[in-house]
Formats: structure tokens, sequence, C-alpha cells
């Protein structure tokens, strides 16, 4: 029997994450999911599913610390949660808590005997480090996305409820306001990003359009929202968004190493420019030479997408 | 806001990485620069501090940091204070919030710790909320910006699918996103109070740290292998006929599509 391994998921389920867990521990694992999510949960063959009632979480310290009386209880040794911004909050606060080595938003996970071999990407993408907790209890973030969700055979099923309230009030939420473009991107399934070739924020609001279209995110090169084009968010690359779609579709888009570093993870790229030496070519599984305007045009004039 | 204290990283000039034969990183010889999203941290600091308040910047590494942190006082800073020792060398994320901990409870009462959200070189984003739990702070990451309303701070937070607004009564640790804030130039009147000004060295065991919560020794993660992934090259076709790239990439498309 190999270790026990925990996934936190009180914001909700991360598939990919626990079925990978589940392969990794031989079906020994217990799961924290929000109300209602355990249908889903039960799918992918975890041992103990702790559903978690719950008020909003303001305060994540707060948070973390009724989670560290949690997991000294179950004695659980190793500890993921997926890599969202909350649980990249929480997770090192976790950490400290539990005196336990903490890896961020690791790429790869292997087991060797009872250690958890984490591989992370550095500096953009451009290093793989594996990296071993030495504590007695081992901590990653997983980048979600990183695992393909497999449905398990299900053996039995200890269902727990938890109920976390409130302690401190020292951090409360008043509003939130939803980004109008709805799915992140770092979880597109397609990406359309513009470079300084597009030209102009009406140019980028064409990408836009046919991103709607796709179901498909916008992303942008540095440059480009230095400029204006786009904003901040819609940045891949070292200093911004790092993303692996099935498909990445640059367009006008040079190739600076600095934003190769943030979409290299990609399955497929395509690059559209009208410069036949930009460097993007040279990453990509397959470039169009010419005029993005007519590429795209082409395509938002298809009636079906 | 009186006290607030802003934590730093140096890191290689992200505009000089360069690769060698072996699509490796050179990382030896390479500038330094503060890390963007601390420059950040630094401007929201001087933006919310009082008349009569104080801004600090602490920063962990080599002594050659002393001068880079001159240029952080010249910014606007009002005090600099360099934590640096071999026995630090190697820390993990642990490690180092375990350091800066300790230069903060010296360094004396903080209304408001600022970090940048991540480096740009480690990209972990972990200090902190390490930090922030060995000083028992609540942490609130990814802040684009912060209003004060009377002891009370508004932060807008960005999340994956939009921005949650805080109120933080007290003091706390947050962290800031690159380009949010953008750090002011130096001033003439900065400039010149800089200049009279030393940054304050602290060692290891002038913050009372034991050798075993040091560096490498006090780190709970190891790096077992390290292995470069610069982006392969793919050299796929090109296509220089619009008409049939557009089909190919509907093609694309639409294999991927669910």
């Amino acid at each position: 029997m190999t270790q026990e391994i925990l996934v936190l998921c009180p914001f909700g389920l991360d598939e990919g994450l626990l079925s990978q867990a589940v392969s990794l521990s031989d079906s020994d694992v217990r799961v924290l999911v929000p109300e209602g999510q355990q249908g889903r949960a039960v799918r992918f063959g975890p041992g103990r599913i702790h559903i978690l009632h719950r008020a909003d979480i303001a305060d994540e310290a707060d948070f973390a610390r009724w989670l560290a009386k949690k997991i000294r209880s179950w004695g659980s040794r190793i500890v993921l949660a997926p890599a969202t911004i909350p649980m990249r909050n929480i997770m090192p606060m976790l950490a400290w808590a539990l005196k336990a080595g903490l890896t961020a938003d690791c790429t790869a996970l292997t087991m060797s005997g009872d250690d958890l071999i984490q591989t992370r990407p550095a500096f953009g993408n451009s290093l793989m480090a594996s990296i071993r907790a030495m504590s007695e209890i081992q901590m990653a973030t997983v980048r979600p996305g990183t695992f393909r969700a497999e449905e398990a055979a299900q053996g039995t099923v200890a269902i727990i409820p938890e109920r976390y309230t409130p302690g401190a009030q020292r951090v409360k939420a008043i509003d939130f306001s939803e980004f109008p473009q709805g799915k992140p991107l770092s979880q597109a399934q397609i990406i359309i990003a513009g470079g300084m070739g597009v030209g102009s924020r009406e140019g980028f609001q064409k990408l836009e359009k046919l991103a709607a279209r796709l179901g498909a995110g916008l992303g942008a090169s540095r440059t480009a929202v230095d400029t204006g084009f786009a904003p901040y968010r819609c940045q891949v690359g070292m200093t911004g968004v790092t993303v692996c779609p099935k498909l990445y579709i640059a367009v006008g888009i040079s190739g600076a190493v600095q934003h190769l570093a943030g979409m290299s993870g990609s399955d497929k790229v395509i690059a559209i420019n009208s410069d036949p030496k930009a460097p993007i070519f040279g990453y990509a599984d397959y470039g169009i030479v010419g005029d993005w305007e007519d590429i795209i045009d082409t395509l938002l004039n298809q009636e079906e997408l | 806001m009186k006290n607030i204290l802003v934590c730093v990283k140096a890191v290689p000039s992200a505009a000089q990485v360069q690769v060698d034969g072996e699509y490796r990183l050179k990382r030896d010889g390479v500038s330094l620069q503060w890390n963007i999203a601390d420059e950040a941290a630094l401007e929201a600091a001087l933006e919310l501090k009082d008349r009569d308040g104080s801004v600090t910047v602490l920063t962990m590494g080599p002594p050659k940091l002393e001068t880079p942190l001159k240029e952080l006082l010249a910014r606007g800073a009002d005090r600099a204070a360099l934590i640096t020792d071999r026995l630090l060398a190697g820390a993990d994320t642990r490690a180092t919030a375990m350091a800066l901990q300790a230069a903060a409870k010296k360094l004396g009462a903080f209304d408001l710790t600022l970090c940048g959200r991540r480096a740009i070189d480690g990209e972990t984003g972990q200090v902190p909320g390490e930090l922030a739990a060995a000083l028992e702070l609540p942490c609130v990451s990814n802040v684009e910006r912060i209003e004060q309303l009377d002891s009370r701070l508004k932060l807008y937070r960005r999340l994956e699918d939009g921005i949650l607004t805080l109120e933080v009564t007290g003091r706390a640790v947050v962290s800031i996103c690159e380009y949010s804030y953008t750090l002011r130039l130096p001033g003439i009147l900065s400039m010149r109070r800089a200049k009279t000004k030393q940054v304050e060295l602290y060692s290891a065991s002038d913050l009372q740290l034991e050798p075993g919560n040091c560096g490498l020794k006090g780190s709970l993660t190891k790096v077992t292998a390290m292995e470069s992934r610069f982006p392969g090259l793919r050299k796929g076709p090109k296509e220089e006929d619009p008409k049939a790239g557009a089909e190919m990439l509907l093609a694309m498309i639409r294999e991927v599509q669910p």
C-alpha cells in the first residue's frame, strides 16, 4: 500500500488532479470538495470524500488554520491542491503551519517509494526542476489542466461532512465583478493571441470576436498589452500567464523568447505573420505567411464555426 | 498608513535571457533587476503612506545588492534593509520567509506588508503566504489596487474569472500584481535624501536565526534535478496562399473543438 494522498478542492473539484492522485496511490485517496460535487468526485475513485459545507471564504488565513487542524487529525502525509489563485495563497499558509515543504504549480507528479517527486517549470517554461519535500508532510499545487481525468473503478466510498465556520473576520468580501470574457486564459482549449502585427485596438476586437465565436480565449504579447491593444490579463509569457491549450493561434506575433516561454507547452501552434522571417514560425506546427486580417475575415465569414 | 514594509527580490534581467547552443538558459553574469511586481508593490506603498509615514524596503541576497537598494531609496523609500549571509544561500520559499519574518520583527511594527505576487525567476508566489503565516497575519494575494478607507483597506483582487473586492481590518500581508502600479522615477529631493542614508545590513545571527533554519539547511524542499526545456523547434510547413491557409486553420480548429 502506498501513501494516502489528500486532494484539497474546497472551491471546486479538479477532476484531472483527483484522477492523477488515485492513479498514484492505488486509490487510497481523500478528497475535499464543496457541497454538491460529491457525485462528480465519486467517478474518479477516491476512498473518502469530505464534503465541505461553508460560508464564503474571505479570510484565507483563517481557512488555512482550519485546514491545518483537519489535516493533522486525518494524518495525511501528501497534500495536493489545484494551483488556482486562492489555493496558491492558502497552501503556503498551510505549509507553514504543517512545517511542510511545498512546491508550486507542478506539471508532473510521480511517486518514488513514499516520496512524491514534483516537477515544475521555472523561468518561464525554459527549465524543468524535479523537487522533493524533505519534510514529514509533502505538499504541492498542480497546474490546472495538467492531467487528463479518467474515471476509475469505484470501491466503497466513505462520505464525510465537514463544516467550516469562519473565525476571525479580518478580511471581508464586499463585491465580485466577473470578467466579461468568462473563462480564464489558463483553462482555454483554444487561444487566439495577437501581437504588434495586429496593429490596433480594432484589430484586437476582431480577434476577440472570433475568439467568442470559437469559445476560445484571447491572448496578447507583452508589447501589444503595453501599447494598450489588450488588457494585462490577456498577456501570455514570462511576465504574464503561462498557457498550454490544445491549439494556440499566434497572430502578428514575432516570437520573443519571453512570449515563447509562456506558450510553448501548447499542443499545436499556428502562426500567422506577414514577415516570413519572423522567429515564431520556427516554433509553430503550421505557419501562414500573409495578411492576418484576410485569414481572420475568412474565418469570421464562415457560417458555422 | 504609518509604517509599510515592502519585500523585494532581485531577479535576472528578463531582457537579457540568453540560451546556449543546447538551448540552455545562461544565468551566469547576467545583470539583476528588481522583480517587476515588487516594484509595483513599492509604488503602492509610496502612494499609501502618510505624510509622516515611512516605507521600508527589505531584501535578502548578496552584498552587491546594496547599490540597487540605494536606487530604491532614491525612488522614494525611507529605509532599506539587506539580509546578507552565506548561511542563507540556497533558501527555498520557507527558509526565505523565515529570514524575512525575523527581519520584519527586528525592523519594527508594520501596519502593512507588501510583496510582489511572484518573482519572474522562481514563479512560486509562495513567500507572501508563508511570511504572513509566520507573522500570524492574514494574506491577500494577487491585488491590483489598494485604497485606504479610514482605518481599513479596500483591496481589488484579481482572480481567474473576475475582480473580488475585499476589506481588511488591521495588519495584513498583501501581494501585488505586476503592472498594477508603475514605480515612480527618482526625484531630486529623494535622490539627495538617499545620499545621506545607509542600507541597514543584517546577518543571520543579527536576526537570531538558527543555522538549522537558514538557507539550504532550513529548506524543506530540495531540487533533485534540473533540465533545460527551451521551447523546442517545431518548424512546421509555411503556407503562402491565404485561402489554403485559412482552410488548414479551420480544419485544425475543428479537430480540437469538442
